[in-house]
C-alpha cells in the first residue's frame, strides 16, 4: 500500500485498531469473570493488565510507517489553528515577512541581472575593453585611435579578435518620419568578436569596412519590428542614413544586449540602445597614429592568453607607432563586464546591503513576536511536558508555526518581488546598466527561499528551543498570568531590541549621509542658471553639411530666426551644453610660452558659442567682456576661471593669447588642419573675457578648464540652442523647432529639454539611490520602534500585578514610569552605541557615494541619534503611561 | 509499578516475533489469545505486554509474515485473527535455527563457567 492510500485508509485503520483493543479487553474480562471475578473487578483488572491504551495505540500506529507524515500534518494543522486563532499576529507577521523577503529578493534580482550574470556573449570572460593610456594628456583610460587599433588587430598574438566601435546618432529617413536613431560605427569583426551572429541575413564582410564599400547596415530586432513589422523582406531594402542610401544586410537577434552610452566607457554620449550598425568606412591601415583618439576597442583574448600579456603586447605596438613623436602611448585592458557595470556596482551592492539589513530587522521583529507568543504559552508547554509530551514534539510544534509563517511570507514575498523589480526598472534612471536584463528566475527564487530559510531560523528556532526547554514544574507553578516572568527570557528580547536599534542606526546614518550629499550636490555652484532656460539639440550629420560653410550658413540663419521669436530674452548657441560630459578636450597652452606647455601639460574643454550664449545660460562674467557678434571672424576667446588659475595665476589674463588649432572633418572624425608644409596650423587667440567655471561633466566633478571660441571658428557638426524666455518656454521652443524644419525638413530632432530637466537627469541616479536608502532607513526605524514597543508593552503587561502592588504600596507614578522607561531604553542605548561604532567602521564603504561631507559627518550622526532616541522614547512612553495608570484594585483582584 | 515485572524475563530483541510466529503455527489466533498462549506455554514466566504485542503484530503484518482477518470467536466475540503466511513460516524456520545455534552456544559457555 502506498503511503497515500494508507493516509486515505487512516480512519479505517484507526477504527480497526480500536476494535481490536476493545475485543482484547472484553476477552480478558470474560476470562477473569470465568475465573470468578466480579464484572466490575474484571473490567478494571483487564484494563490494568492491558496498560496505557493510548500508548499502545500510539506505538502500534508507529508501525504503520507514516508517523513522520502524520506528525507533520498534525503539527501543521495545530499551527494553522493557532495562527487562525491569532489572526492579527499572523497578518502582521506574514505581511512584514513578505515585505522583507520581497524587497530583498527584488533587490537581489536586480543585482544578479546587472552584476552577477555574465554578459550574454559567447565565452564573455575572454572579452575586454581596450583603452589608450596617454600620460601626456593625463589619460589613464582614454579612447583609442584607429591606427593603433589596426596594429592590434593585425599583430597582437594574444588576441583572437580586436574590434572597434564609435557611437553615432544616425538621421534615418525614407521610412516614416525622419528621426534620430542611436547607432554604432563598427569594425567589420565586432559581432564575431562578441560571438553574436545575425538572426537574419549576414554579418559584415571584411572589405565592407573600407571607404566606398560601407553602404550596408545591420539593424536591431527592435528597429526591424518598428520599421518593417518583422517582415523578412527588409533584407536588401535601403534606408536613408544621413542623406546616404544604405542597404540592410542583416537583423541582429532580439537577445543581443549591447552596452548603452557611457557603459562603453567615457566617450559615447548617447543614452539610447544602439539600433543601427554600420561599418567604419575607413581604411584603418592608413589612419594617422596621433589624433582622432575617438574609439572604444573590444578585445577577445585567445583561450590560453592572459590579459596582462595582451596588454603588454598592445602597449608595445602602440609605443612603436608613436616613437617618432617622442611621446608615450600604451594600452589598458579591463574586463568588459566590469566596465559595463562598473558605475552601478557599488550603489547596487550598498542597496542590497541595506535591504538585507531591513530583512534582518524583520526577522528579529518576528522572532520577538514569536517569543512573546511562546511566553504566553509557557504554562501550556509546562503542562504538556508534565503530561509526558516529548520535548522534541514541542520544539516541532513551534518550529512548524514559524515554518507556516515563513512559507506564507516567502510566497507573498516572491509575488511582491515581481512587482518590486518592475517598479525598480520603471523608476530607475536609464543609467543603470543592463536593466533590461533583470528579471525573476530560478536563481532569484532560490535566493528568496534561502533568505526565507534564514528568516525561519532566526524567528522560529530560538523560540522553539526556548519553549522546548521549559522546566515543567516551574512553569506550572510560576508562569501564571499573574506572576512576573523569568529574567533570562526578558534579556533575550532586550538583545533583540539592541540588534534592531543597531541595524537601524547604521541604515539611518547611511540614508542621512546620502540625503545630505544630495542636498549639497544640487545646491553646488554649477556656474550657470537653470530656471526659464530651454534647450534644443541638433545634429548636422547629413552629408549635405560636409562643407563648413554650409554649417555656418545654417547656424547664422537659425540665430537670426530665433532672435525674432517673441518672448525670448536671450538666445545662444553652443557646441555642447554643461552637464553633458567633458568633450572636445585638447591641450591648453599659452601661445607665447610653448616651453611651459611641455612642463605642465594642461588640457581644456573647447566650446564654440554665439555672442549671447552666456547671457542665455546665466554664466557670470568675471573680467573683460563676452564675445560679441563683431568677434565672429576674429581670433578671440573667452576663458573660464580655471584657465586663468592654471596658466596665469595672479596675472591679468586679458590680452594674453592661447595657442589653438582648427580641426577639419575627415570621413571618420576630426584631424588638425595643417599648413601646406605639413605643420599644424596654430592660431593665437586673444583672451577678451573671463567667465565663471561651469560643471561640464557630472555635477559632483570639479569643473574643468573651458575655452570658448566663436562658433564660426570651428565647424563641429552638432550643438544646442539655448533660450532664456519670459513666458512659456515650450511655446518658444516649438517655434525654434518649426524654424529648423523650415531650414531642413529632413533633420531629425531630439526632444527639447529645459536646463532643469538636464540637471535633474544628471542627478537621477543619486536621487534614485537616495530615495531607496531613505525608504529603507524609514522602514528600519518603523520596524525597530514597533519592536521596542512590542517588547516594552509586553513586559508591562506581564508586570501588571507587580506594578499594581507597587502602586497599592504607594509608589509614585513618576517612579514607575521611570522604571519602565529605564528598562526599555537600556537596550536601545546599547544598540545605538553598537550601531554608531559599526557606522563609523562601515563609513568608507559609502564614502565614494558621498559628496561634500565625510562619512562620519557629526551633524548627520547626531541628528540620526537624536531621531532614534526620540522614536525609541516614544515607543517606550506609551506602555510606560499604561503602567502608571494601572488600577491596583483591579489587578490585585485577579490574583 | 515497575517492581511487578522484576521477576519476569525481558525478552531478547527479535525473540517476541519468534514466539508469536511459533504460537501461530497451530492456527489463526487473536492478540489476546497469543498473549495468553505465550504466558501459559511459559508457565507464566514470559509475560507479553500489549505495548509490545500489538506493534509487533502490525509490523509483521506489514512485513508479510502474518495476515489478519476478522472472525467470530467460540464465544461469539468478533476479533481480529492473525494467520501465518508462507513467508512467515520461512522466517520462523530461520529464526528457530538461529535460536538453536545461539542457545547452544550460550549453554556451552555457561556450562564451561560452572565446571
Amino acid at each position: 500500500m502506498s503511503i497515500w492510500s494508507r493516509l486515505f485508509h487512516r480512519r479505517e485503520m484507526d477504527a480497526e485498531l480500536d476494535e481490536e483493543i476493545r475485543s482484547h479487553l472484553s476477552m480478558a474480562q470474560r476470562d477473569r469473570m470465568d475465573r470468578g471475578e466480579s464484572e466490575s473487578d474484571a473490567s478494571i483488572n483487564a484494563r490494568r493488565e492491558f496498560g496505557n491504551v493510548l500508548l499502545v495505540k500510539e506505538t502500534t500506529r508507529d508501525m504503520w510507517g507514516w508517523t513522520v507524515v502524520e506528525n507533520f500534518t498534525r503539527d501543521l494543522r495545530h499551527a494553522l489553528r493557532q495562527l487562525k486563532k491569532h489572526l492579527g499576529f499572523t497578518a502582521v507577521a506574514v505581511g512584514t515577512l513578505a515585505l522583507g523577503i520581497g524587497s530583498t529578493t527584488a533587490m537581489f534580482s536586480v543585482v544578479k541581472g546587472v552584476l552577477l550574470e555574465p554578459l550574454q556573449y559567447r565565452d564573455p570572460s575572454r572579452l575586454f575593453l581596450a583603452y589608450a593610456r596617454f600620460p601626456l594628456l593625463t589619460w589613464q583610460k582614454g579612447p583609442v585611435n584607429a591606427r593603433h587599433f589596426h596594429e592590434w588587430r593585425t599583430r597582437c598574438r594574444a588576441c583572437e579578435f580586436v574590434a572597434m566601435v564609435d557611437g553615432v546618432a544616425f538621421g534615418v529617413a525614407g521610412r516614416g518620419e525622419p528621426r534620430g536613431v542611436a547607432g554604432l560605427r563598427v569594425s567589420a569583426n565586432l559581432f564575431r568578436t562578441l560571438g553574436v551572429v545575425p538572426a537574419l541575413g549576414r554579418d559584415f564582410l571584411p572589405e565592407e569596412e573600407l571607404p566606398g564599400r560601407s553602404d550596408v547596415i545591420l539593424i536591431s530586432d527592435a528597429l526591424w519590428q518598428e520599421l518593417f513589422g518583422r517582415d523578412p523582406s527588409a533584407l536588401g531594402q535601403t534606408l536613408n542614413l544621413d542623406g546616404v542610401p544604405v542597404r540592410i544586410v542583416g537583423v541582429m537577434p532580439a537577445s543581443l544586449h549591447l552596452p548603452k552610452g557611457a557603459e562603453w566607457g567615457t566617450l559615447i554620449g548617447m543614452t539610447q540602445k544602439p539600433e543601427i550598425f554600420r561599418p567604419l568606412g575607413l581604411d584603418v591601415s592608413q589612419a594617422r597614429a596621433l589624433g582622432a583618439f575617438d574609439y572604444i576597442s573590444v578585445v577577445r583574448l585567445k583561450k590560453d592568453a592572459s590579459p596582462r600579456e595582451a596588454q603588454a603586447e598592445m602597449s608595445a605596438l602602440s609605443g612603436e607607432l608613436v616613437r617618432p613623436f617622442k611621446i608615450e602611448v600604451g594600452a589598458v585592458l579591463a574586463p568588459m563586464h566590469d566596465e559595463v557595470t562598473g558605475g552601478a556596482r557599488q550603489a547596487l551592492l550598498l542597496l542590497l546591503g541595506a535591504v538585507g539589513a531591513v530583512l534582518l530587522i524583520v526577522c528579529v521583529n518576528i522572532g520577538n513576536l514569536m517569543l512573546v507568543r511562546t511566553s504566553a504559552r509557557y504554562r501550556e508547554a509546562g503542562i504538556r511536558i508534565a503530561l509526558g509530551a516529548a520535548r522534541v514534539a514541542l520544539f516541532r510544534l513551534v518550529l512548524c508555526e514559524a515554518l507556516v509563517l515563513i512559507v506564507l511570507g516567502g510566497v507573498a514575498g516572491v509575488g511582491l518581488a515581481q512587482l518590486g523589480v518592475r517598479a525598480f526598472v520603471a523608476a530607475a534612471p536609464v543609467d543603470v546598466p543592463r536593466l533590461d536584463e533583470v528579471g525573476i528566475d530560478w536563481g532569484v527564487i532560490a535566493f528568496a527561499a534561502g533568505s526565507a530559510a534564514v528568516a525561519g531560523l532566526v524567528c522560529g528556532l530560538f523560540p522553539a528551543w526556548r519553549l522546548s526547554r521549559t522546566p515543567p514544574l516551574h512553569s506550572v507553578k510560576s508562569a501564571s498570568p499573574q506572576s512576573t516572568e523569568g529574567r533570562s527570557k526578558l534579556r533575550l528580547r532586550e538583545w533583540m531590541v539592541s540588534a534592531e536599534v543597531g541595524i537601524s542606526t547604521v541604515l539611518l546614518i547611511a540614508g542621512g549621509l546620502l540625503g545630505l550629499s544630495f542636498l549639497r550636490l544640487i545646491h553646488v555652484d554649477k556656474g550657470f542658471e537653470t530656471e526659464h532656460i530651454i534647450t534644443q539639440a541638433f545634429g548636422l550629420t547629413s552629408t549635405k553639411y560636409r562643407a563648413d560653410d554650409v554649417q555656418f550658413r545654417f547656424l547664422d540663419r537659425m540665430m537670426r530666426e530665433i532672435d525674432a521669436i517673441p518672448g525670448v530674452e536671450h538666445a545662444g548657441l553652443t557646441s555642447q551644453l554643461p552637464l553633458r560630459g567633458e568633450s572636445f578636450i585638447d591641450t591648453l597652452q599659452d601661445f607665447n610660452q610653448p616651453a611651459e606647455a611641455e612642463r605642465r601639460p594642461y588640457s581644456a574643454n573647447y566650446r564654440f558659442v554665439s555672442a549671447d550664449y552666456w547671457r542665455a545660460l546665466g554664466v557670470p562674467l568675471r573680467q573683460g567682456r563676452y564675445i560679441e557678434e563683431r568677434d565672429y571672424d576674429r581670433n578671440v576667446v573667452v576663458v573660464s576661471d580655471k584657465v586663468v588659475a592654471l596658466l596665469w595665476p595672479g596675472e591679468n589674463p586679458l590680452g594674453k593669447h592661447l595657442r589653438m588649432l582648427t580641426l577639419v572633418r575627415n570621413p571618420v572624425g576630426f584631424e588638425p588642419k595643417r599648413l601646406p608644409g605639413g605643420d599644424i596650423d596654430f592660431h593665437a587667440m586673444e583672451v577678451v573675457g573671463v567667465v565663471a567655471d561651469t560643471r561640464e561633466g557630472a555635477l559632483n566633478r570639479e569643473p574643468p578648464a573651458v575655452v570658448y571660441a566663436p562658433y564660426r571658428f570651428q565647424a563641429v557638426g552638432w550643438g544646442s540652442f539655448v533660450l532664456r524666455t519670459q513666458g512659456d518656454p515650450v511655446a518658444a521652443i516649438s517655434q525654434v523647432r518649426a524654424a529648423i524644419a523650415r531650414q531642413d525638413p529632413e533633420m531629425p530632432l531630439p526632444p527639447a529639454e529645459t536646463m532643469e530637466e538636464i540637471l535633474d537627469r544628471s542627478v537621477a541616479v543619486r536621487r534614485f539611490e537616495l530615495n531607496l536608502a531613505a525608504a529603507f532607513g524609514v522602514a528600519a526605524l518603523a520596524l525597530a520602534s514597533l519592536g521596542i514597543y512590542g517588547v516594552i508593552s509586553f513586559s508591562v503587561t506581564r508586570r501588571t500585578p507587580e506594578l499594581g502592588i507597587r502602586i497599592a504600596l504607594g509608589a509614585s507614578t513618576g517612579k514607575l514610569m521611570a522604571s519602565v522607561l529605564r528598562q526599555g531604553m537600556m537596550p536601545v542605548l546599547l544598540g545605538m552605541a553598537a550601531g554608531l561604532v559599526a557606522a563609523l567602521m562601515l563609513g568608507r564603504l559609502i564614502a565614494s557615494q558621498l559628496y561634500g561631507i565625510s562619512a562620519n559627518d557629526p551633524l548627520t550622526i547626531s541628528t540620526v541619534s537624536g531621531l532614534l532616541l526620540l522614536v525609541a522614547l516614544g515607543a517606550c512612553w506609551i506602555p510606560a503611561r499604561r503602567a502608571a495608570r494601572i488600577d491596583p484594585v483591579r489587578t490585585l483582584r485577579f490574583e | 509499578m515497575t517492581k511487578r515485572y522484576q521477576n519476569r524475563i525481558e525478552l531478547l530483541q527479535g525473540t517476541l516475533d519468534m514466539l508469536i510466529l511459533q504460537t501461530l503455527r497451530w492456527g489463526p489466533q487473536h492478540g489476546y489469545g497469543i498473549a495468553a498462549a505465550i504466558r501459559a506455554g511459559s508457565q507464566e514466566v514470559l509475560q507479553v505486554e500489549t505495548g509490545s504485542l500489538y506493534p509487533a503484530l502490525h509490523r509483521m503484518e506489514k512485513q508479510g509474515w502474518v495476515k489478519s482477518e476478522w472472525k467470530q470467536t467460540d464465544n461469539n466475540q468478533r476479533a481480529k485473527f492473525y494467520n501465518l503466511t508462507a513467508a512467515g513460516r520461512k522466517h520462523l524456520a530461520a529464526e528457530q535455527s538461529r535460536w538453536h545455534q545461539m542457545t547452544g552456544a550460550i549453554a556451552g559457555l555457561m556450562n564451561r563457567g560452572e565446571a
